[in-house]
C-alpha cells in the first residue's frame, strides 16, 4: 500500500498560513505545490501596516518568509490557480486544477515594471481596497512573489502598449486558461477569509458617508505604502481627522448580520490601529466603542492597559445605535448609550471593525473538496481534531478554520503541515530532486580574475545610466578580466553567457551590477555555481533600485554613482573566499518534556513522522490538566475523558515513544541536532530537538473564602463535581477573573469565560431552574464560543459586570454565603445568597519554569510563561534553535489550540529531524584564534548564546579563546562589532571586506 | 466700438496633398473668401499635434481650422484617420478647459475641391464671429482660462493620452491585441474619463508649482469636489509628481515636484 | 581654520558631499529598494553598503570612513523590536553613543554621523532621510579630513 503514497503536498492559499505550511513541509523533505487564486502570494498580512501586540512592521517580518517561499527549491508556487476537482484518497490524490492566464510569460518577465507604468488604463487597486489605482498590467504590491506582472483582461483595452514597451518580450496576449493535474499525498487548506460588507449595516452609513471606512481600509491609510503614505486622512477632503471613532463588532456577534460568532481579532486590531494612527498623526485622538474588550491572547491585556494609560485612548462600552453625517463638514455624529444616558458625539472619521466571513464561494469550494462546513460556513473541525477536515488527508489552518490572529494561524499552519506529512512520512525526501552542479574549481592561491556583468534592465537602468560607459570603466579596474553589458542579465541566455565567460576567461569572481541582491542574489549564485565556481565568489552591485530609479533626472551623476558602486563591489569581491555550507549531524529523535495533552500529542505526532521520541512526565500518570476536564463546548459533543484514555493508550502502545514517568530532566547539554539530556533516573538520552510542553496549573485562590468554605469552588472543582454527579446546584454565583487581570497578574487566562459558560450550561442541563449569575469584567467567548454565551443568556444565566473599583464581595451571614455586587445596569447594590460560589481561577505558569529555562537557555515572559522567538511569526519556536514550545507552557489556551500548537511544534522540529545531516548557511561568524585573546567581550552581547570562552594548551601555555557554536550562530555580527582585536569575523561580511568597500567609495576618481 | 465688426484670427493647418492643393485650386479658380485665415502647410493632417492646436489658442487665435484628405485618400494611407481621432480628443480638451469646442474645426478637402474650400472659408469665420473673440486674445487674456488651456496642453503632451488616442482606431475598428473591438460608445466613455482625469491633474499641478495648497483650497480653485481632488493627489503622489509639503493644523498641503514645470 | 576651509569651498562650485549609508539587509536595505521601486528621487551623493545587521558594524569602520574623508556616515537599522537578530539594532544604538565621543576627539562634527531606523515599508522615509542628511552635510561643508 505504502508504495502508492506520494511525497508531495498541495497547499491551497498563499497567505501567511499557506506560506508557513509550505516552508515547514519543504524543509522537512516534501515537495510542495502552493497554489493561490491571486497572481501573487502574501495574503492579507501583506496588506497590514503593523501587527499587535508588538507593533512590528508586517512587511518587515513577513518578507523573509515571502522570499523564502518564493525561492525554496522544494516549493513550486503556482499562482492564479484554483481546484476543479479531486480524485483519490489520503496518501494519493489526483487534483485537477485550472490556471487563469497571466498573459505575461513568467519565465521572461523580470518584474521591472515598465509595462505597468505605461499602461493607460486606471483600474481600482484591490490591494489598497480601491483607494488607489493600478494599471491593467500590474503587480499586487512591490514585494510580490512571484515578482511577475499580470494583465487584467477584464480591464485591459488591448492597446498593445505593454508589449511595445517590454524589452524582455514577455507579453503574451494569447495565453489561455490552462488545465493540469497534480499528484499529491495530502492537502492543506488555507484559503483565508473574506470581510463582512459593512454597507449591510445601513445604520452606520458605510458607502454613503465618505468618512466612514472599514478597518481594513484604515490599515492601508496607516501604511507607508498605502494611499496616504502613512498619514491618516479623511477620504472626503484629505484633512487629518482630529477625532476618530472605532466601532467594534460590525458584522460580528450580530444575529441580524447572520454572523453571531465573534471575529476574535477586531478588539486588538482596533486598538492597534488607534495607537498607530495617534503615532502617525500628531493630535489625533481615538475613541473605541466596544461591547466586551476581548484582549485574550498572550500579553494582550498589557496592550489594552497601554492603550488606555500611555496612549490615552478612550474606551466606551456600548453598541453604537447610529451614525449620522453632518453634510457641511462630512463629520459624523455617533449616537450611543452610556450609563443609561443617550449621548451624541461628533467625530471627523469613523472606522468600522468589520468581522471575518468565510472565503468567497466557500460552498462550491467545500463541495469540490468534499469537506463539511460548520453552520457559519467555516471549515468544520473538532475539539480534538482541530486540523482535520471531514475528508481524510485534507487538513485545514488559518481563518478558514475559525477567526483567529496571526500567531494562532502560524501555529496551526505548522500543525497542519505536520498532519499532512505524517500520513506520507514514508515518502519523505522521495519527491525532492537536488540540483546537479559541475565540480567546483579550486581557486585557492589564484589572483582574483573578476568578471563584471552590467545589466541594462531594459530601459530601467540603461535609460538613465550610461551602461557602456560603466562597462568601459569596469575594465580599467584592477583584477577585472572581463566586463560586458546585457539587456537583461537575469535572462536565460545571459545566464548561459555568464557560465561560458567564466570558463573562457578563467574567471574566479563574478559581479553582477543590476537590481537588488535581496531578490536576485540566489539566482546569480546558482549561475556562478553552474559555472564551476564556489557560489560565494559572487558579489552584486545595486545600480537599479538604489541608483537609476532614484536619480532618474540626473543621468551624469547616476552614471558616476554606478561606477562607484561597481568599484566598491570589485573591491569587496577581491577579498571574497569560497565558503561551504556547514554540515551538522542530527540525532533523528526528540525529547518532549511534559506528558499532558500537548506533550502527548507532540510525542504521538513525532512518532507518526517516523522519529523516536522520549516523553518525560514528572507525575505517575499521563494526562495533566486534561484529567480534570469532563466536558467541552462543541457541536460534536466529544467526551474528554474518553479521548484522554484513547490518547494515553496510543502513547503507551507506540513503540517509537519511550515513556519516562515520574521522571524529570536533570540537565540538557548541546545544541540543535545534538542534545544530550540526563534524566532524574540518570538515564542519558541523545536527541536532536526538544519540545517544551510543561503545561500550567489552576490558581488556588486565596480570596472569596476559597478554602474557608467548602461551597466556594473553582471552575475545575465544579466541573469534577458536576461530572461525578456529586452536586446538583440550585443557585450559583460565578466570579470571573479571580487571580487574572489583576495588578500582580495582569494577563487574561483566556479559557475561564468559556469554562464558566460551559459549566453554567451543564448546571442548566441538570437543573433548568437553577439560578446562575456570572460576575464578569469582559466576557471573552471569542470565535464560535460566542454561540454558547448567547445560549447561556437565552437559558436565563444572568451576566452582571463588575470592574476593579467595584469588585464583588463574598461573606458569610450565619450559615449563608453572601455575594454583594453593584449592578451597573440597574444602578443598585445587590446581595445574593447562592448555594455555591464558583471562582474562575487564573491559569498559572509552572512554578519551576525558571529552572528549565536556564537549562535550555530560553527566556520567560514577564508573566513567567515561556517566551517564544517571535510573538507573531514564530509562536512555537524559541530563539534557541532546536527547542520548541506548545500548550499552556506558552500561555493559557483551549484543548484545540494546544493540539494545534503541539502539532505545530512537531512540524517545526521535523524541519531539523528530516535528515541525518543538516546544512547551514556558511555566512556566520568565525573566530580568528591568533587574534583572540579571550577577553570575552563578545560573549554577553551575542543574542543567540552562540559563544563560549574556552581554554586550551598551546605551546605549553594556556591559551584562552572563544568558541562559536555553529548551530546557534545566525551571523548577525554583533560579536564582530564588539571585538576590539579583530578576533571574530562574519564570513561574507568581514571587517576587511566592508572596509574595502568603504575605501573604494572614498577613492578620488 | 461695438459697431466695428470683429475680425476673427484663424489659423489653418492644411495637408500638403489634398487640402493645401484644394486651397490652391480655390485661388487658381479665383473663388473668393474672407482674409481671416492664415494657412500653415503640413505634410499630413496626421502630423498635427494636439499640443500645437492648443498652443495656437494660448497665443490668442480665435479659431483653428484643420484640413485633411478624404477618408481613403491619405497620401500616407491613414494619417487622416489618426488626425480625426486626435482632433476629436483635442476638442474635448478645449471644452474641458472652458473654451468653445466649435473654435476647432476639421474638414476633409480634396485637391479638386477648390470651391468647397472657399465655402468653408466663408462659413467658419462667420461661425467664429458669432462666438466672438477668444477670451485668450487681446491685452488681458482670461487668466483662469489660460491656466486651463495650459493644463490641457500639458495633458495633450502626456504619454497616456497620446498613447491611447493613437490606438483608438485599431481598438474600435480593426480589433485590439485580442482581436476584439470595442464599441465607439464604450471607447468614448473610456476616453472621456481619461481626458477629464489628465486635464484635472495637470490643472492641479499647475496650481502648486510655487505655493503649496491643501485639497480644499485646490477644490475651490478648480471647482471640483474635495474627494475627487484627493483622488488625484493620491494618484500624483504615487507617480511622484507631487509631494506633501507641510501640515498646517490638521490640513496637509502639497507641492508639485514635476521637474519640467512648463512644456 | 575650519571656517577658512569652508569659505574656500563656497567660492568654488557647489560642494557635492560623499556620503556612506550602511544599511541592514532586512529592513533598511529593503526600504532603500522600495524607494527605488516607488521611483522616489533623492540626492545622488549616497553610496549604500549592505550589511546583515546594523549591529555588525564595528565603530572602527565608521571612524575609518570619516577620518578617510567621507563627509557623512548614515547608519540605518530596523526599528526597535523589528531586528531580525532580536536586538542588533539596539547594540548599534549603544555604539553610536560611544562613537560620538570618539568623533569629538577627532574634531569631527557629530552631525556627520547619524543612526536612523528605516523599516522595509518606509521607502518614502528612506528617500526623505537621504535628502535631509545630504542637506545637513552640505551645510556643514566638506569633512575636515577630506583629501584632495
Amino acid at each position: 500500500m505504502s508504495n502508492d503514497k506520494v511525497g508531495a503536498v498541495l497547499v491551497v492559499g498563499g497567505g501567511i498560513s499557506g506560506m508557513q505550511s509550505s516552508l515547514d513541509l519543504a524543509d522537512a523533505g516534501f515537495k510542495v505545490y502552493l497554489i493561490d487564486k491571486l497572481p501573487s502570494i502574501g495574503g492579507v498580512m501583506s496588506q497590514l501596516d503593523k501587527t499587535f501586540p508588538t507593533n512590528d512592521c508586517a512587511m518587515c517580518i513577513m518578507a523573509p518568509k515571502l522570499v523564502g517561499t518564493g525561492r525554496h527549491h522544494n516549493i513550486e508556487v503556482i499562482s492564479n490557480t484554483e481546484i476543479e476537482s479531486i480524485e483519490g484518497e489520503a496518501g494519493n490524490f489526483n487534483v485537477n486544477l485550472v490556471r487563469r492566464p497571466r498573459r505575461i510569460n513568467e519565465e521572461k518577465c523580470t518584474g521591472c515594471g515598465v509595462c505597468g507604468a505605461k499602461c493607460p488604463v486606471e483600474a481600482i487597486d484591490e490591494y489598497n481596497w480601491g483607494l488607489t489605482r493600478r494599471g491593467a498590467t500590474f503587480i499586487r504590491y512591490p514585494q510580490s512573489v512571484p515578482l511577475k506582472f499580470m494583465i487584467d483582461k477584464e480591464k485591459c483595452i488591448g492597446c498593445g502598449i505593454c508589449q511595445e514597451e517590454c524589452k524582455a518580450e514577455a507579453v503574451e496576449y494569447d495565453q489561455e486558461e490552462q488545465k493540469f493535474d497534480l499528484n499529491v499525498g495530502s492537502i492543506v487548506l488555507s484559503p483565508g477569509y473574506s470581510m463582512f460588507d459593512p454597507s449591510l449595516k445601513t445604520e452606520y452609513g458605510y458607502g454613503r458617508y465618505k468618512n466612514v471606512v472599514s478597518s481594513m481600509e484604515f490599515e492601508r491609510f496607516l501604511s507607508a505604502t498605502g494611499p496616504f503614505a502613512g498619514t491618516v486622512m479623511r477620504p472626503s477632503d484629505g484633512d487629518i481627522p482630529e477625532k476618530v471613532a472605532f466601532l467594534q463588532c460590525v458584522g460580528s456577534r450580530d444575529s441580524q448580520a447572520g454572523s453571531e460568532y465573534c471575529s476574535s481579532v477586531c478588539c486588538m486590531f482596533a486598538m492597534k490601529e488607534a495607537i498607530i494612527a495617534q503615532e502617525h498623526s500628531e493630535g489625533l485622538k481615538s475613541h473605541i466603542f466596544f461591547m466586551d474588550l476581548r484582549a485574550f491572547g498572550k500579553e494582550f491585556d498589557d496592550y489594552y492597559t497601554r492603550a488606555q494609560e500611555e496612549h490615552k485612548i478612550k474606551f466606551t462600552r456600548c453598541r453604537v445605535a447610529e451614525v449620522r453625517e453632518v453634510p457641511e463638514t462630512n463629520n459624523l455624529i455617533i449616537k450611543y448609550v452610556e450609563d443609561g444616558e443617550v449621548k451624541e458625539e461628533e467625530f471627523n472619521m469613523v472606522v468600522l471593525s468589520t468581522g471575518f466571513r468565510p472565503p468567497e464561494n466557500v460552498k462550491e469550494f467545500a463541495e469540490t473538496l468534499g469537506i463539511d462546513l460548520n453552520k457559519y460556513d467555516f471549515c468544520s473541525t473538532g475539539v480534538f481534531s482541530p486540523l482535520e477536515t471531514s475528508r481524510e488527508g485534507v487538513y485545514v489552518s488559518g481563518v478558514f478554520n475559525g477567526p483567529k490572529d496571526i500567531p494562532d494561524t502560524v501555529a496551526q499552519a505548522s500543525g497542519a503541515a505536520a498532519k499532512a506529512s505524517s500520513i506520507i512520512s514514508s515518502e519523505r525526501g522521495k519527491m525532492i530532486t537536488p540540483k546537479e552542479y559541475p565540480p567546483e574549481r579550486d581557486v585557492l592561491g589564484e589572483d582574483p580574475r573578476i568578471g563584471v556583468f552590467i545589466c541594462h534592465c531594459g530601459i530601467n537602468i540603461g535609460g538613465v545610466v550610461n551602461v557602456p560607459d560603466v562597462v568601459e570603466y569596469a575594465k580599467t579596474l584592477p583584477n577585472v578580466e572581463h566586463a560586458e553589458h546585457n539587456l537583461y542579465t537575469c535572462s536565460e541566455d545571459t545566464q548561459k553567457g555568464i557560465k561560458e565567460k567564466i570558463v573562457e576567461h578563467n574567471l574566479n569572481r563574478v559581479i553582477v551590477a543590476s537590481c537588488t541582491p535581496r531578490t536576485h542574489e540566489p539566482l546569480f549564485r546558482s549561475t556562478t555555481k553552474e559555472g564551476g565556481l564556489n557560489p560565494y565568489l559572487f558579489e552584486m552591485a545595486n545600480i537599479r533600485d538604489q541608483c537609476s530609479w532614484v536619480h532618474m533626472h540626473d543621468a551624469d551623476n547616476a552614471t558616476k554613482k554606478a561606477k562607484d558602486l561597481v568599484r566598491m563591489a570589485v573591491a569587496k569581491s577581491r577579498l571574497l573566499e569560497p565558503l561551504y555550507k556547514l554540515e551538522l549531524n542530527v540525532f533523528q529523535s526528540g525529547l518532549v518534556i511534559g506528558g499532558g495533552l500537548s506533550g502527548m500529542t507532540a510525542a504521538l505526532e513525532m512518532a507518526k513522522q517516523g522519529f523516536e521520541v522520549h516523553l518525560v512526565e514528572r507525575e505517575k500518570e499521563l494526562g495533566g490538566n486534561l484529567r480534570n476536564i469532563y466536558h467541552v463546548l462543541s457541536e460534536k459533543g466529544e467526551d474528554p475523558q474518553k479521548m484522554l484514555k484513547e490518547i494515553i493508550e496510543k502513547v503507551k502502545n507506540d513503540d517509537k515513544i519511550k515513556l519516562h514517568l515520574e521522571t524529570t530532566v536533570k540537565s540538557i547539554e548541546g545544541f540543535m541536532g545534538s542534545f544530550t539530556t540526563e534524566l532524574s533516573d540518570d538515564t542519558k538520552i541523545e536527541h536532536g530537538v526538544v519540545i517544551v510542553a510543561t503545561g500550567g496549573q489552576e490558581y488556588k485562590p486565596t480570596e472569596y473564602l476559597y478554602r474557608e468554605d467548602s461551597r466556594v469552588l473553582t471552575q475545575m472543582d465544579l466541573e469534577g463535581k458536576l461530572a461525578k454527579d456529586e452536586i446538583k446546584p440550585n443557585s450559583v454565583v460565578m466570579i470571573q477573573c479571580v487571580g487574572s487581570r489583576i495588578e500582580e497578574r495582569p494577563y487574561c487566562s483566556r479559557i475561564c469565560c468559556a469554562d464558566a459558560i460551559k459549566n453554567a450550561l451543564k448546571i442548566k442541563e441538570k437543573n433548568p431552574d437553577a439560578q446562575i449569575i456570572v460576575l464578569y469584567k469582559d466576557i471573552r467567548s471569542y470565535g464560535f464560543r460566542e454561540d454558547y454565551y448567547r445560549e447561556a443568556a437565552d437559558k436565563g444565566v444572568r451576566f452582571i459586570r463588575y470592574d476593579d473599583e467595584n469588585k464583588p464581595e463574598v461573606t458569610k451571614e450565619g450559615d449563608d454565603l453572601v455575594v454583594s455586587i453593584n449592578d451597573p445596569i440597574l444602578g443598585e447594590h445587590i446581595k445574593i445568597k447562592p448555594e455555591y460560589v464558583v471562582l474562575s481561577a487564573a491559569t498559572l505558569p509552572q512554578p519551576d519554569n525558571e529552572e528549565l529555562a536556564k537549562m535550555l537557555k530560553i527566556p520567560l515572559s514577564k508573566d513567567k510563561f515561556f517566551l517564544e522567538a517571535h510573538m507573531k511569526l514564530r509562536p512555537v519556536d524559541f530563539a534557541t534553535e532546536g527547542v520548541f514550545l506548545c500548550g499552556l507552557a506558552h500561555s493559557p489556551k483551549f484543548i484545540d489550540e494546544s493540539i494545534s500548537q503541539a502539532c505545530g511544534a512537531v512540524s517545526r522540529a521535523c524541519t531539523i529531524l528530516s535528515d541525518e545531516i543538516m546544512e547551514l548557511e556558511p555566512t556566520i561568524s568565525e573566530i580568528i584564534d591568533e587574534n583572540c585573546d579571550g577577553c570575552a567581550y563578545c560573549i554577553d552581547p551575542c543574542p543567540f548564546n552562540a559563544l563560549t570562552l574556552i581554554e586550551y594548551m598551546r605551546n605549553g601555555n594556556v591559551k584562552k579563546t572563544v568558541e562559536r557554536n555553529e548551530a546557534a550562530c545566525k551571523g548577525c555580527g554583533v560579536c564582530m562589532a564588539t571585538c576590539p582585536k579583530r578576533g571574530v569575523m562574519v564570513k561574507g561580511f568581514t571587517l576587511d571586506q566592508i572596509s574595502a568597500m568603504i575605501g573604494a567609495a572614498l577613492e578620488v576618481v | 466700438m461695438a459697431e466695428t465688426e470683429f475680425e476673427p484670427k484663424i489659423v489653418g493647418f492644411l495637408c500638403n496633398w489634398c487640402s493645401y492643393a484644394g486651397a490652391d485650386l480655390a485661388g487658381v479658380s479665383r473663388f473668393q473668401y474672407p482674409p481671416n485665415i492664415r494657412i500653415i502647410r503640413v505634410m499630413c493632417s496626421g502630423r498635427i499635434d494636439p499640443y500645437i492646436v492648443l498652443e495656437a489658442f494660448t497665443q490668442g487665435v480665435d479659431g483653428v481650422f484643420i484640413g485633411g484628405c478624404h477618408p481613403g485618400d491619405c497620401h500616407y494611407l491613414e494619417g487622416n484617420y489618426q488626425a480625426e481621432r486626435k482632433i476629436k480628443m483635442t476638442r474635448q480638451l478645449v471644452k474641458k478647459a472652458g473654451l468653445e469646442p466649435e473654435r476647432l474645426r476639421m474638414e476633409w478637402v480634396a485637391a479638386s475641391e477648390g470651391e468647397r474650400f472657399a465655402i468653408l472659408m466663408r462659413e467658419f469665420p462667420k461661425q467664429i464671429q458669432e462666438l466672438g473673440p477668444s477670451p485668450l486674445s487681446g491685452e488681458k487674456p482670461d487668466e483662469k482660462l489660460m491656466a486651463n488651456i495650459n493644463a490641457a496642453k500639458l495633458a495633450a503632451l502626456d504619454f497616456r493620452l497620446r498613447a491611447i488616442v493613437s490606438k483608438e482606431r485599431k481598438i474600435v475598428e480593426q480589433g485590439n491585441v485580442y482581436n476584439e473591438t470595442k464599441s465607439q460608445e464604450e471607447w468614448d466613455e473610456f476616453m472621456e474619463d481619461a481626458i477629464e482625469a489628465e486635464f484635472e491633474r495637470k490643472r492641479l499641478l499647475g496650481l502648486i508649482t510655487e505655493k503649496p495648497m491643501s485639497v480644499k483650497e485646490l477644490a475651490s480653485e478648480i471647482d471640483l469636489p474635495t474627494d475627487r481632488i484627493l483622488d488625484h493627489v493620491v494618484f500624483l503622489r504615487k507617480r511622484n509628481q507631487l509631494a506633501l509639503d507641510s501640515i498646517e493644523g490638521f490640513t496637509p498641503k502639497y507641492i508639485s515636484i514635476v521637474p519640467e514645470v512648463k512644456a | 581654520m575650519e571656517e577658512g576651509a569652508a569659505e574656500g569651498v563656497t567660492q568654488e562650485e557647489e560642494f557635492e558631499p560623499l556620503i556612506l549609508a550602511i544599511c541592514c539587509n532586512w529592513c533598511s536595505y529593503t526600504g532603500a529598494d522600495l524607494a527605488g521601486t516607488s521611483r522616489l528621487q533623492y540626492p545622488h551623493n549616497i553610496r549604500i553598503i549592505r550589511v546583515m545587521c546594523s549591529g555588525m558594524v564595528h565603530p572602527n569602520l565608521v571612524i575609518d570612513a570619516l577620518s578617510k574623508g567621507a563627509d557623512g556616515v548614515l547608519m540605518c537599522g530596523c526599528h526597535p523590536g523589528d531586528c531580525h537578530y532580536l536586538e542588533g539594532n539596539l547594540k548599534a544604538e549603544k555604539r553610536a553613543d560611544a562613537l560620538f565621543l570618539m568623533l569629538e576627539d577627532l574634531g569631527i562634527e557629530p552631525e556627520r554621523y547619524r543612526l536612523e531606523w528605516v523599516s522595509a515599508s518606509e521607502g518614502q522615509r528612506f528617500a526623505e532621510l537621504m535628502k535631509d542628511f545630504t542637506d545637513t552635510i552640505k551645510s556643514l561643508g566638506p569633512s575636515p579630513y577630506k583629501m584632495y
